[in-house]
């Protein structure tokens, strides 16, 4: 049946899409449950696909791409997080400008190293491994279990880190900082340090997503790829409210929403591929505007702290 | 916000910083800085032909937008979405431009201004009512709607609103009747510089001298204060400046449409509306410093081509600079105030 | 220069009573055993060792203890959570509820506290959150035992309970640190008092050759004037302000109130029994839920939190007397305000009220609390209002800042032409030098207290009426 083949496609390119978002979007749960809202996860995404486009070219291995680009994830949240832990900046403005300097010198990088003409890069893949028996289930299996590898990170993740955030004092002390960061100072957290260290585990994870838009979805890299996905991972965690469980199950119905663009073309709806392209945002927003009043964030996130600034 | 205590001292000493970062960047690059602002230098001012009708041509969105930017700043507004105003402000511009061909001049300009500012206000309203209604934050909703705005830019002008012979995607330019007038003759240089900069100076004085003004910025400043002190209509204020932001933002989109392009196509903006978040900071959101800095990013932003031509820098550099210069603000504000704070002021 | 050559000796098995008027430095000088401030000179010394408090981490090693004054716990989370919350004793990983559940019950049942473990603390009153808090700190077994203003929210016959356990918590070896600003209670309790003014230790001496007026000079430098006021007659004028029935959520529960215009009613109780709410419909700046509200157009008032209610620290003192008139058309032209006259009346205004700044032109936020309790207090005088709200408006201000206010309140309702006042306060002895009338408010209601009850007692009984506190 072509309709089976349609569906499969289109569950395939759902987990595909949502998968980029669920890396990132469950870094950012860390990391707002600490009290930072990092709307500079674009420029670690950007960064991320960058380096795990270049990391994968020097070496022809997308694994290494990968690591390369948690790394250049991890050195954009490494900014954002000086500027905005140590130094107490505003978090909008910073993240705003982390995004800014992410596109632009991913830009500047890319230009400068294969010129201006919009040659596309080929770049390895990411190949996708199957999951023994899992990967043989009938309708879901191929969608869910014979996927690029940064997938099954992201399944893994999600669990891990509910437990995390939950089960241990680390996370205890995570979710004191992001509510009440006096309370937990006085208590003997290390507000600070924590705070450091969930920005840029938020922002390896976000250059994770961005490595596997540039390995696993496109193999190639072009400027500004990342196309507002940071700025979708802080909604979804929104939507997912701040609990990694939820958050991973957003990001799928996210990528299933931009998955169905193709889905939809290859039925033969021709709206007009650049309304497709809207629809995921669109989406966001309207599960925002239904869904935010219900879901209470972490109550001191994006607050300057300590309070008195200097 | 920025250092208001020595707005013009903390922008020069932010501008200082952001130079010195960016040869630094430059350097690291493998490029001379002193070649490379050399050659951006003599691109955007280095006749009064580029002065004109290249860097304060590339001006006058960016002054618009950055107003837009200072104007919710200041009334504590996170608009990050001057690019999605701006380009509902062009669609709704250049609509009414390729409908305008019957109307006189004086007539249709003002029709196509009126369009834009009316679809810039309508974009931000969306946030607007979603963070007063629904308390839903602004910073993602606008940041969203962005991508929206171009996207439906983009479906326009390769579906309903293409060209007739459909071969660019591109519309047809807008009526000779809707498009502003040179000011200076044989450049390029529009009406719509003048418009902008008078709106600058409205701006500054309302926000300065008058009531709604002081209640915009009251409410940005406190807004518990604002409501028990000074009984003010919190939601009130904060819509209108929101609606105000979107407007001035939307009229950006506008005036390139009726002053530079004549028509509306992919990538139109090449982020303004990002750039003006620069714009307003570096200014410390005064709309008078919001001139300045416009300029002056009309300069990197006139220059950059002349860079990569004559330089072999790329271009997307200058966005980089913007960023730089995000930065460079946020860094001075925070040793200006610590300053302050040491000579004795309380914390 | 919040302390300037302050010292503080505490020993093993005593209660040391720090006292202290507002400002004098006492939470600073705690804040730094607390590794919560950091001291420009001197030293700290533990058992002779001489130690530094860089974080409040490293005061919880060094054994110091503290309770804040402004409870240091996660409203969101449960009890049992900010128990376990900092201590690390599963290295980071295991998070062991039931074993710190255990832990903590027999602590308590020990020492005679008994919390809620599974309830958030933010669904508990403020005598409870206070208990979470000694517990927690009891916890971590310290050697040493701060206790910031821990009477200042709890209702007398709590006080008593709460002295009782500091006692036994000193007997048991610990040395107990004590701040007050109460003299009856650090006379009942203490073994050995410091007295702070302006950052300098100025008295410390055994209990015994201590007694009220000692203490009393010593904190304010000379007898203080005694704040009194006999109640007038009754007040025969029309109510200026009725409320029927209002209701606020959970907050409050159908309060019917008429005030009178010559009159102060004071509105005693223990914070967060819908005194916010309550005072916020009163000045018109809310509206209930139920019920209804007949008052002036604009009443005056003056909020608890003035830095971030009563004033727009940013602004300059003009722009912030502004916020008042600037919808009034005298001060006004066209769309225009009249900055320069406002100006003009700015310093005019600093004169009256005696507003030390550097001129109209200076920020709120660098002025002292007392004189921007000056500034708040100026504007919403300024029209002449009928009614007068006042919530907490002497809290963190000196002896003058105080007397300034009260006496400020006191004019208001003299005179052929007065105000009606409410005074909402948790300060029992300023409600009931002031007021002419004395209402409790208990769990968002209100109950009177007759004339012949109207004293410390009397009142405090009422206050725990209804069985305890807390919303």
């Amino acid at each position: 049946m072509a309709d089976a083949a349609v569906l499969t496609a289109f569950l395939e390119a759902s987990v595909r899409l949502g998968v980029p978002l669920a890396l990132a979007a469950l870094g950012e749960t860390l990391s707002e449950r600490s009290g930072v809202i990092n709307i500079g996860l674009e420029g670690s995404i950007i960064a991320g696909a960058l380096g795990g486009a270049l990391g994968a070219l020097a070496t022809g291995s997308a694994g290494v791409g990968v690591v390369a680009g948690a790394a250049a994830g991890l050195a954009v949240a490494l900014v954002f997080a000086l500027f905005v832990v140590l130094l107490n900046t505003d978090q909008i403005i910073t993240g705003t400008a982390v995004t800014l300097a992410g596109l632009g010198f991913t830009a500047v990088v890319y230009q400068s190293r294969f010129g201006t003409t919009g040659t596309a890069l080929t770049l390895p893949t990411l190949d996708p491994w199957p999951v023994p028996l899992l990967a043989d289930l009938p309708g879901v299996g191929t969608a869910l279990f014979a996927q690029a590898p940064t997938t099954y990170l992201a399944y893994l993740l999600a669990p891990l880190l509910w437990w995390l955030l939950f089960r241990t004092e680390w996370g205890l002390e995570i979710r004191a900082a992001g509510e009440d960061p006096d309370a937990a100072a006085a208590a003997g957290v290390r507000v600070r340090t924590l705070r450091v260290v969930t920005c840029l585990a938020a922002g390896a994870l976000a250059g994770v997503a961005g490595a596997h838009l540039a390995l696993a979805h496109t193999g190639t890299f072009s400027e500004g790829m990342s196309a507002g996905k940071g700025f979708i991972a802080i909604a979804v965690v929104v939507l997912g409210r701040w609990n990694p469980l939820l958050v991973l199950m957003a990001a799928l119905f996210f990528g299933a929403a931009s998955a169905l663009q193709f889905a939809l073309q290859t039925l033969g709806f021709d709206v007009g591929y650049q309304l497709f392209l809207a629809f995921p945002y669109v989406l966001t927003l309207l599960a925002l505007a239904g869904w935010v009043g219900r879901a209470r964030a972490p109550a001191a996130l994006a607050l300057p702290w300590p309070r008195d600034g200097a | 916000m920025s250092g208001r205590a020595l707005p013009l001292v903390s922008a020069l000493a932010a501008l200082a910083l952001t130079l010195a970062l960016a040869a630094a960047a430059l350097a690291l690059g493998g490029y001379p800085p002193g070649e490379a602002f050399g050659a951006l230098l003599r691109g955007a001012l280095g006749s009064p032909q580029a002065v004109v009708s290249i860097t304060l041509v590339r001006t006058v969105p960016l002054l618009l937008t950055g107003l837009a930017v200072a104007l919710a700043f200041r009334a504590g507004v996170w608009n990050i979405g001057a690019e999605g105003q701006l380009y509902a402000g062009a669609v709704a511009a250049v609509w009414v431009g390729l409908h305008a061909g019957a109307l006189p001049g004086w007539l249709a300009v003002p029709a196509v201004l009126t369009a834009s500012v009316t679809a810039g206000a309508a974009w931000a309203a969306v946030p607007a009512l979603m963070k007063l209604r629904l308390g839903v934050g602004e910073v993602i909703t606008t940041l969203l709607l962005n991508f929206v705005a171009i996207d439906l830019a983009a479906w326009l002008v390769h579906g309903p609103l293409q060209e007739p012979r459909g071969v660019f995607p591109q519309t047809e330019s807008i009526a000779e009747a809707a498009r502003l007038p040179l000011l200076i003759p044989d450049s390029r240089l529009h009406a719509g510089f003048a418009v902008a900069v008078v709106l600058a100076a409205v701006l500054a004085l309302l926000l300065r001298y008058s009531r709604v003004g002081f209640s915009v910025r009251a409410v940005g400043a406190s807004p518990p204060a604002a409501r028990s002190a000074g009984r003010m209509p919190v939601g009130r204020v904060v819509a209108g400046a929101f609606l105000v932001s979107g407007a001035l933002a939307g009229l950006a989109g506008g005036v390139e449409v009726a002053g530079v392009t004549y028509a509306l196509y992919e990538n139109l903006s090449p982020g303004h509306g990002y750039t003006a978040i620069a714009v307003a900071l570096l200014a410390g959101l005064h709309p008078v410093g919001v001139v300045g800095t416009a300029v002056l990013f009309g300069v990197l932003e006139g220059g950059a081509s002349a860079m990569q031509r004559s330089a072999g820098v790329p271009a997307a550099w200058v966005d980089g600079i913007q960023a730089l210069v995000i930065l460079s603000v946020l860094v001075v504000d925070r040793v200006a105030r610590r300053i302050l704070v040491a000579r004795g002021g309380r914390g | 220069m919040a302390l300037d050559d302050a010292r503080l000796d505490a020993w093993a098995g005593e209660v040391h009573a720090v006292l202290g008027e507002n400002g004098a430095g006492k939470t600073t000088l705690l804040s730094a055993l607390a590794g919560l401030v950091h001291p420009d000179q001197g030293t700290l010394r533990i058992d002779g060792r001489e130690v530094r408090l860089t974080t409040p981490r490293r005061a919880w090693h060094e054994g110091i203890g503290m309770v804040h004054q402004h409870f240091a716990l996660v409203d969101a989370m449960t009890v049992l959570d900010n128990l376990a919350l900092g201590r690390r004793r599963g290295g980071g990983f295991r998070l062991d509820r039931p074993g710190l559940a255990r832990e903590a019950r027999e602590l308590g049942l020990r020492v005679g506290l008994d919390v809620p473990l599974d309830a958030p603390v933010g669904s508990l009153g403020v005598g409870e959150r206070q208990r979470v808090e000694i517990l927690k700190v009891l916890l971590r077994d310290p050697s040493v035992l701060v206790l910031d203003e821990p009477t200042a929210v709890l209702a007398p016959a709590e006080v008593d309970g709460l002295l009782e356990l500091i006692r036994r918590l000193a007997l048991e070896g610990r040395a107990v640190l004590l701040v007050a600003h109460k003299l009856d209670e650090v006379l009942a309790v203490a073994h050995r008092v410091t007295v702070l003014r302006r950052g300098r230790t100025v008295l410390e001496a055994p209990r015994e050759e201590v007694d009220e007026g000692i203490l009393a000079r010593a904190m304010v430098g000379a007898e203080p004037e005694p704040l009194a006021r006999r109640p007038g007659p009754p007040s025969d004028r029309p109510p200026v302000v009725r409320l029927r029935g209002v209701r606020v959520g959970q907050r409050l529960r159908g309060v019917d109130l008429e005030v009178r215009a010559g009159e102060i009613v004071g509105i005693a109780g223990v914070e967060g029994n819908g005194q916010r709410e309550l005072a916020r419909v009163l000045a018109g700046r809310r509206d209930p839920h139920e019920g209804s509200v007949h008052g002036p157009d604009d009443p005056a008032f003056i909020p608890q939190d003035r830095r971030r209610e009563g004033l727009v620290e940013g602004f300059s003192l003009t722009e912030n007397l502004a916020l008042g008139l600037h919808d009034d058309p005298t001060w006004r032209r066209g769309p225009w305000l009249r900055w320069s006259a406002l100006r003009a009346r700015t310093a005019d205004v600093m004169d009256t009220f005696g507003i030390r700044a550097q001129g109209p032109r200076a920020r709120a936020s660098s002025l002292s609390g007392g004189n921007q309790q000056r500034l708040v207090v100026a504007r919403e005088l300024q029209g002449r209002p009928r009614l007068i709200v006042a919530e907490n408006p002497t809290r963190g201000l000196d002896v003058a800042g105080a007397a300034f206010v009260h006496r400020t309140l006191l004019d208001r309702v003299a005179g052929d032409d007065p105000a009606a006042v409410v005074l909402l306060s948790t300060d029992l002895d300023e409600v009931l030098a002031l007021a002419d009338r004395v209402l409790v408010v208990v769990r968002g209601r209100l109950h009177p207290v007759p004339p012949e009850r109207q004293t410390r007692e009397g009142v405090g009984a009422l206050m725990l009426s209804g069985g305890g506190v807390g919303p």
